[in-house]
């Protein structure tokens, strides 16, 4: 029976070593009114640091807007920080040349939202696998047809030569998005980035590919940063939680403390918000916060979460941004109510 | 117990298509009593909105067939003519709030005009009566009436769609048949608009068909979950009992896939696809993919009514063995 094992979070071995380390990252869009005058800036990614290590999944959990796809796409060079340093293999990635870039960015592979805009609609199946290499100098064609038979046969879509001069529309949701994953793990990254890789599919699609990008996981120690607006399917994945909020993190935890008691308030409003299949949920309203996530033009002052916050403490949260604060061993979360706890 | 408001009986759409036609929703029956609320869930493509489509007779041009018998309030709507149908059922009795229709607000248009227009044309009201009702949906979806003033553009998502909720409910409908309300929404945005409904059907008490591929959003509302599967509903059953004891072994297996956050089950898929609706199996569609098929499964299954009350369409709960269908 093909089933998705609960993953228990392992202790964090001490001396493991990070792979990527993400410090005080900034990204702001700058808005301009009439295409010329400087209206300000979104401030998509707002100070964000943390570390993953080699062969660790984390989840980054939030809600619309909060700044998710922008952390990915600004630890792939696609967006530039304003401010701030990212470290992948302890190579500050601001001091890389283009082959640098080129060598970084091959080790990294990248499911990106969307998958249906994800495949160029005129590229057979073969080719949307051969462009990345031919892209990053893998010419010869024995290890072409290698590499595209290995990541076939690992997401599953096989028989092969059926799916190979294939496109993309003749393909299920699913199988595009098994596509998707195949693409972004033809060149053997040590690194994957999954945004949203299964949020558009049905439930039993879903567990399918989370298992599928579990099994790669495992097979190829790699590192994974699982993006999703989706907490009940974080418990099946990774190692460790970062909740976000207003392009902030404000929560880092183990899955497991984290899915033992939220700290943070926001996180609790998520968790309180999430439905699980029960007939009692018929009988009873949710205890939700009203209202809207912050503008990032013009974020609020204090803590972000301030103006739905149910716990709120007048004058020190509304006033002044909560740092960082070590709860338990494994668990942090920014936010005033845990000021004790230095 | 409440009277039964809509009684759905033998109801097939067709679409007409070069490779022949599209079974979407074949030989559906259900009843659904007045105030209740029955969410019909299934994976994409299994005939949810083909459905609702037939129910409200929101038809494309492409029908092969069009039949069955639709009752609602006592009266059979699919035997009144188009014009009939449009004038008493459509919206005024019937409402629907179409998939991803918060985003089919027309921008240019203030959505308290948007809002009354409909109230205008089909109810015959004054400016000022219907300036009244609108206020008082806006009031009921919990959206501050000064928003009435605003354009589409200027609301977000959750607003939009609390806004074509409105709409819907302006004309005091008593069924309002909701196509994924919440699907494009944040998760608290999406928990607020679950606790609106949930006041709306205590309130009002009105009837609603919540259509849906996330089944613990729909548990929220749902007293009664109707299962699709490739173009049949295969399983009614009572919500009580069908997150914890479906009996269609495709609704199992869609519960077993469906995560928890609070609670630690090993989750499972269903290998295979379901089938094309452009001639599917002759018997059980979900035979391919079913781990219990004995020799009977190639033979379509009669519809089974249990004794809790639920019907299911297989031949595990088929005591009597008699093969009914063609
Ligand atoms: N290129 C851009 N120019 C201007 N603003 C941008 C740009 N990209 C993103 N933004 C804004 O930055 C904020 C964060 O966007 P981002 O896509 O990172 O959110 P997200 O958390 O991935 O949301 P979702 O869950 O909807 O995918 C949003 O307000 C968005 O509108
Ligand atoms: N006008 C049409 N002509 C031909 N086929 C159609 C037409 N409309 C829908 N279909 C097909 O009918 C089937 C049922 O579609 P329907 O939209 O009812 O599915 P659904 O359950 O609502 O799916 P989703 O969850 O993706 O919204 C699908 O196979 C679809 O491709
Ligand atoms: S810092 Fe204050 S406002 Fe922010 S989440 Fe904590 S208690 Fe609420
Ligand atoms: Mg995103
Ligand atoms: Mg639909």
């Amino acid at each position: 029976m093909p089933s998705l094992a609960v993953k228990l979070p392992q202790e964090q071995p001490k001396e493991q070593k990070p792979i990527l380390r993400v410090e005080n990252l900034h990204t702001w869009f700058e808005v301009r009114r009439m295409g010329f005058f400087k209206a300000g800036d979104v401030r998509a990614l707002d100070g964000v640091t943390f570390d993953l290590y080699e062969g660790e999944t984390v989840s980054i959990v939030g809600e619309s807007g909060c700044g998710k796809s922008t952390l990915a796409k600004t630890i792939l060079g696609i967006n530039i920080p304003t401010k701030g340093a990212i470290y992948f293999e302890d190579q500050d990635l601001s001091t890389l040349d283009k082959q640098g870039w080129r060598n970084y960015r091959s080790s990294i592979g990248y499911i990106q939202q969307d998958p249906y805009g994800a495949l160029p609609p005129f590229m057979s199946v073969q080719r949307i696998l051969e462009e990345p290499m031919k892209i990053n100098g893998i010419r010869n064609k024995e290890e072409q047809a290698r590499r595209i038979r290995q990541v076939l046969e690992e997401v599953k879509l096989a028989p092969i030569e059926d799916f190979l001069p294939k496109f993309p529309h003749m393909l299920s949701g699913g199988q595009q998005q098994r596509l998707v994953i195949a693409r972004a793990m033809i060149l053997e990254p040590k690194m994957l980035i999954a945004d949203e890789p299964v949020s558009m599919l049905d439930a039993s699609v879903r567990v399918e590919i989370l298992q599928l990008l579990q099994g790669l996981q495992t097979k190829h120690n790699l590192a994974i940063i699982y993006i999703t607006h989706d907490l009940s399917t974080v418990r099946y994945f990774s190692e460790r939680i970062f909740s976000m909020y207003g392009a902030k993190i404000i929560e880092k935890s183990s899955t497991s403390a984290l899915l033992k008691e939220p700290l943070h308030p926001y996180t609790q409003a998520l968790f309180e918000a999430t439905s699980d299949p029960d007939a009692e949920n018929l009988k009873t309203f949710k205890n939700v916060p009203a209202g809207e996530p912050p503008s990032l033009m013009n974020p609020p002052k204090g803590c972000r979460f301030h103006p739905r916050c149910s716990q709120i403490i007048k004058g020190l949260c509304d006033e002044h941004i909560p740092p960082e604060f070590q709860v338990h061993e494994e668990h942090i979360a920014a936010c005033w109510l845990y000021k004790d706890h230095q | 117990m409440s009277k039964v408001l809509l009684d759905v009986r033998n109801l097939k759409l067709y679409f007409r298509t070069r490779s022949g036609p599209v079974q979407a929703v074949d030989d559906v029956s259900f009843k659904l009593r007045a105030g209740h609320t029955l969410a019909v869930v299934g994976e994409s493509g299994c005939g949810k909105t083909s459905l609702a489509k037939a129910i409200l007779r929101l038809l494309p041009r492409n029908i092969s067939t069009y039949s069955g018998s639709v009752i609602f309030d006592g009266e059979d709507i699919m035997k009144y003519d188009d014009e009939k149908f449009r004038k008493e059922i459509r919206w005024s009795k019937i409402a629907m709030v179409p998939q991803a229709s918060m985003n089919s607000l027309n921008p240019v248009i203030r959505i308290e005009d948007q809002l009354a227009e409909p109230l205008l044309i089909h109810e015959k009201l004054t400016k000022q009566q219907a300036s009244v009702r609108v206020n008082e949906v806006f009031k009921i979806v919990g959206l501050p009436v000064d928003f009435l003033q605003r354009y589409p553009f200027e609301l977000s998502g959750g607003m939009r769609q609390r806004a074509t909720i409105a709409m819907a409910l302006a004309s005091n409908p008593k069924l309002v048949v909701l196509d994924e309300p919440s699907s494009a929404l944040d998760l608290l945005t999406q928990a607020n608009l679950m606790n609106v409904l949930k006041k709306i059907k205590h309130e009002i008490n009105t009837t609603f068909i919540l259509i849906t591929h996330d089944i613990g959003t729909a548990s929220e509302l749902a007293d009664e979950v109707a299962v699709m599967y490739a173009g049949e509903m295969i399983e009614y059953n009572s919500a009580e009992y069908f997150y914890t004891d479906a009996h269609h072994p495709y609704s199992q297996k869609l519960m077993a896939s469906v995560p928890t956050l609070r609670e630690d089950k090993e989750l499972q898929f269903i290998p295979g696809q379901p089938p094309s609706l452009i001639n599917p199996p002759q018997g059980c569609r979900f035979a391919a993919r079913c781990e219990m098929k004995f020799a009977k499964c190639s033979i379509h299954p009669n519809t089974t009514q249990l004794a809790d009350g639920a019907t299911v369409q297989c031949w595990l709960h088929d005591k009597t063995g008699e093969v009914k269908h063609a």
